[in-house]
């Protein structure tokens, strides 16, 4: 067992490096937090999460840039990548909110305001299953069935696109997935959304406050 | 943010010329055969005195005084170079060196848009302060020239009154605008050595300078008086000219920069006698006639071409300029004062102005607008981000960082970005929200931002106070100057 003294130390240095910007020492923080014998979804929640919250709040108070805040996604992104050999033999599981399965939807390639969601999301307690852009209905469709997805979230930023998004909503209903959809990006309006039977979030930031409001209600 | 932080031209960016070379000579040329041939007429005793002393044809009746062009040459190659303006605070001192650039407030309003109830009324000796004090607060904002006269106080003593609360609201360099009598100067000056102590600290570090009028066309009025004494003192006049196209000056660019640029030369000529290698700096605030009405506006185009003519002018000198007013004709914050103000101050940094007063007044100088000093600020700093112009060097290029990020990745998250993100422009009332986000949010403008922050700010900074021994004797300097300065 590791002693609790050293345990909090790595915590603090994984919670440190993704909170400071500081790629090369998350790196090396999940290194020695294996080396010690640190749970792995520990090292994550108690570390590395509190770090990238920690930025998703400064990012909200204007504090921090975006730029950053996906700085910090990615560094903490790398430590996890350390981690995961131990992650997928460890007892203990990551403490979800919810399955979210997100993407931009067919046709449209724009996903720089789907990632932000994504990381949001990830650093608000949420497991996103990101398919990426140019997203087919299926692969929503799909995906959603094999987590037991909580959330279904889609983003379109041309005018082009957004109708996809209710072609979406209706594939999702055919196969029986009830999950609560969120829409968003540059073409949506809060009434489109209302007219297709989803939620709009204007922002990655309230993304989070609406996909919390959202979990659960699913079944 | 200290002001030498401010850079343009650094990385190879070019001044905009609105003349050739041979333009600018001609206007040289052509002011010294003016000022040699016809003369100028000198009002100011002591001023006529000297330009006599010095070898001028002098007639006692009309007061004409025919300067040789030699020595005009002579003296304008005397002109202290280069021009340091000092701070009540040290850290804030900056120095006109062609490479900078440096924002003033506009002056001199007689009323004030209220803050509070939106209403006009006769401006105040707070509302100097309070001014002086956002002025204060704002980064990019390196000098503060009192934006009203207050109405409060008596009228012929208002400048040491401004100066008084200025100094008790504001740690930057502080520019008189409305200086006219001898006296007046001689009071301002004892303030400012008693807050830096003493007269040859003040000669060193100049916390006060002085806009002076020159009156077109071809007159140096009574004002020249207390331009000397800034001069005798250290303190850098800003010899200023005001041609209004089409009125009191020809109706064409080159003509009325002509006029000018006589005018100024003939008073740098003035005070390079009276204090040979003085600091001084040119000075242009030309207004253009609305040919319909004869209304004489500010901010048309051609007054904008003199202000860029004789920014010219003044490099063909290697004297620093301070190019006056990027007012407005317009009586509120809106679209019609945002695109006159950008107009007119861009091509006036563009052409290599060191300073140039604007942030602040609206209606043709006479009205203080706090949205809009904070929304002029607002735009200073985004055309002082553009006019650091393009820095070309390998960090910059960030070849590596494209080919690490490879086909339809981005640069969001990456190191070079974070390195330099913080360089990026950041708004301080300019509203980027989507459409919903602002809506929620109020519907604001961004004069609703700017009202919100000035109050912010009045709430919220803290000035650092000056020693209570000196305001005491300030307090003292003020009284006496109430009681000596003459009435007319």
């Amino acid at each position: 067992m590791v002693e609790e003294a050293d345990k909090k130390a790595i915590l603090s240095e994984l919670e440190n490096s993704v909170k400071n910007l500081q790629e090369e020492e998350a790196v090396e923080a999940a290194k020695k937090a294996l080396a010690a014998g640190v749970d792995p979804v520990e090292a994550i929640e108690d570390g590395l999460a509190k770090g990238i919250r920690e930025v998703g709040e400064k990012f909200g108070r204007k504090e921090m840039f975006v730029v950053e805040l996906i700085y910090a996604a990615e560094i903490m992104a790398g430590a996890i990548k350390v981690l995961e050999p131990e992650l997928k033999k460890a007892a203990s599981k990551r403490n979800v909110v919810a399955q979210v399965v997100l993407g931009t939807v067919a046709g449209d390639i724009h996903d720089i305001g789907k990632n932000l969601v994504k990381i949001m999301l990830e650093a608000g307690g949420f497991e996103v299953h990101d398919l990426g852009k140019d997203a087919a209905n299926e692969l929503f469709v799909e995906k959603a069935k094999e987590v037991g997805a909580g959330i279904v979230g889609a983003s379109s930023l041309m005018t082009t696109t957004v109708g996809m998004q209710k072609s979406l909503v209706d594939a999702l209903r055919a196969a029986g997935v009830t999950a609560p959809m969120m829409v968003g990006g540059a073409a949506v309006s809060e009434e489109w959304a209302a007219e297709i039977g989803a939620t709009y979030s204007s922002d990655a930031g309230r993304a989070v406050d609406t996909a919390k409001e959202l979990a659960g209600k699913g079944e | 943010m200290a002001a030498k932080d401010i850079k343009r031209g650094l990385f190879g960016m070019k001044r905009l010329e609105v003349m050739d070379q041979s333009g600018a000579e001609a206007i040289h040329l052509n002011s010294l055969y003016l000022l040699e041939n016809m003369g100028i007429k000198v009002t100011s005793d002591q001023g006529r005195q000297l330009l006599k002393d010095a070898g001028a044809d002098v007639d006692k009746n009309t007061k004409v005084c025919k300067i040789p062009g030699y020595l005009v040459d002579e003296m304008m190659r005397k002109c202290k170079r280069p021009v340091k303006m000092a701070s009540r605070d040290s850290k804030k001192d900056f120095v006109l060196d062609g490479r900078h650039c440096y924002t003033c407030t506009d002056g001199v309003g007689l009323s004030t848009i209220d803050l509070e109830t939106g209403e006009r009324r006769p401006s105040t000796k707070k509302d100097v302060g309070e001014s002086a004090k956002v002025v204060d607060y704002l980064p990019m904002m390196h000098m503060y020239n009192p934006l009203v006269t207050p109405l409060d106080v008596p009228e012929h003593a208002h400048t040491v009154h401004e100066f008084q609360v200025s100094m008790d609201n504001c740690s930057k360099h502080y520019t008189t605008g409305s200086t006219y009598k001898k006296e007046e100067a001689i009071y301002q000056l004892k303030m400012a050595e008693a807050i830096v102590g003493g007269e040859k600290e003040l000669k060193r570090r100049p916390i006060i300078s002085n806009l002076t009028c020159t009156t077109s066309p071809l007159v140096l009025g009574m004002t020249t008086d207390a331009a000397i004494e800034f001069s005798k003192k250290g303190c850098p006049p800003l010899l200023m000219a005001m041609p209004l196209v089409g009125a009191t000056a020809p109706m064409t660019v080159a003509g009325a920069t002509l006029l000018g640029n006589a005018q100024v030369i003939a008073l740098a000529t003035v005070l390079q006698l009276a204090a040979p290698g003085s600091p001084l700096c040119y000075s242009s605030e030309p207004m253009a006639m609305d040919v319909q009405t004869g209304l004489m506006e500010g901010l048309f185009p051609a007054a904008n071409m003199v202000r860029a003519a004789h920014v010219q002018m003044s490099r063909y000198y290697n004297i620093p300029i301070f190019i006056g007013g990027w007012g407005s004709c317009s009586k509120e914050p809106d679209v019609q004062a945002g695109y006159e103000k950008a107009f007119s101050a861009f091509i006036a940094y563009l052409s290599g102005a060191d300073m140039t007063s604007g942030p602040g007044l609206l209606e043709n100088w006479m009205v203080l607008s706090y949205e809009q000093l904070i929304i002029d600020h607002e735009m200073f700093t985004m055309m002082a981000d553009m006019l650091k112009g393009v820095k070309v060097d390998d960090d910059t290029l960030a070849l590596e960082t494209i080919e690490a990020v490879g086909h339809e990745g981005h640069f969001m998250g990456k190191k070079h970005t974070i390195d330099h993100a913080r360089e990026m422009w950041q708004p301080m009332v300019t509203d980027g929200q989507p459409y919903k986000t602002w809506k929620d949010a109020g519907s604001k403008s961004a004069a609703d931002h700017a009202r919100e922050k000035a109050k912010e700010i009045l709430k919220t900074h803290h000035v650092e106070p000056l020693a209570d021994d000196i305001r005491k004797e300030l307090a003292a300097i003020v009284q006496e100057a109430e009681k000596n300065i003459p009435a007319k």
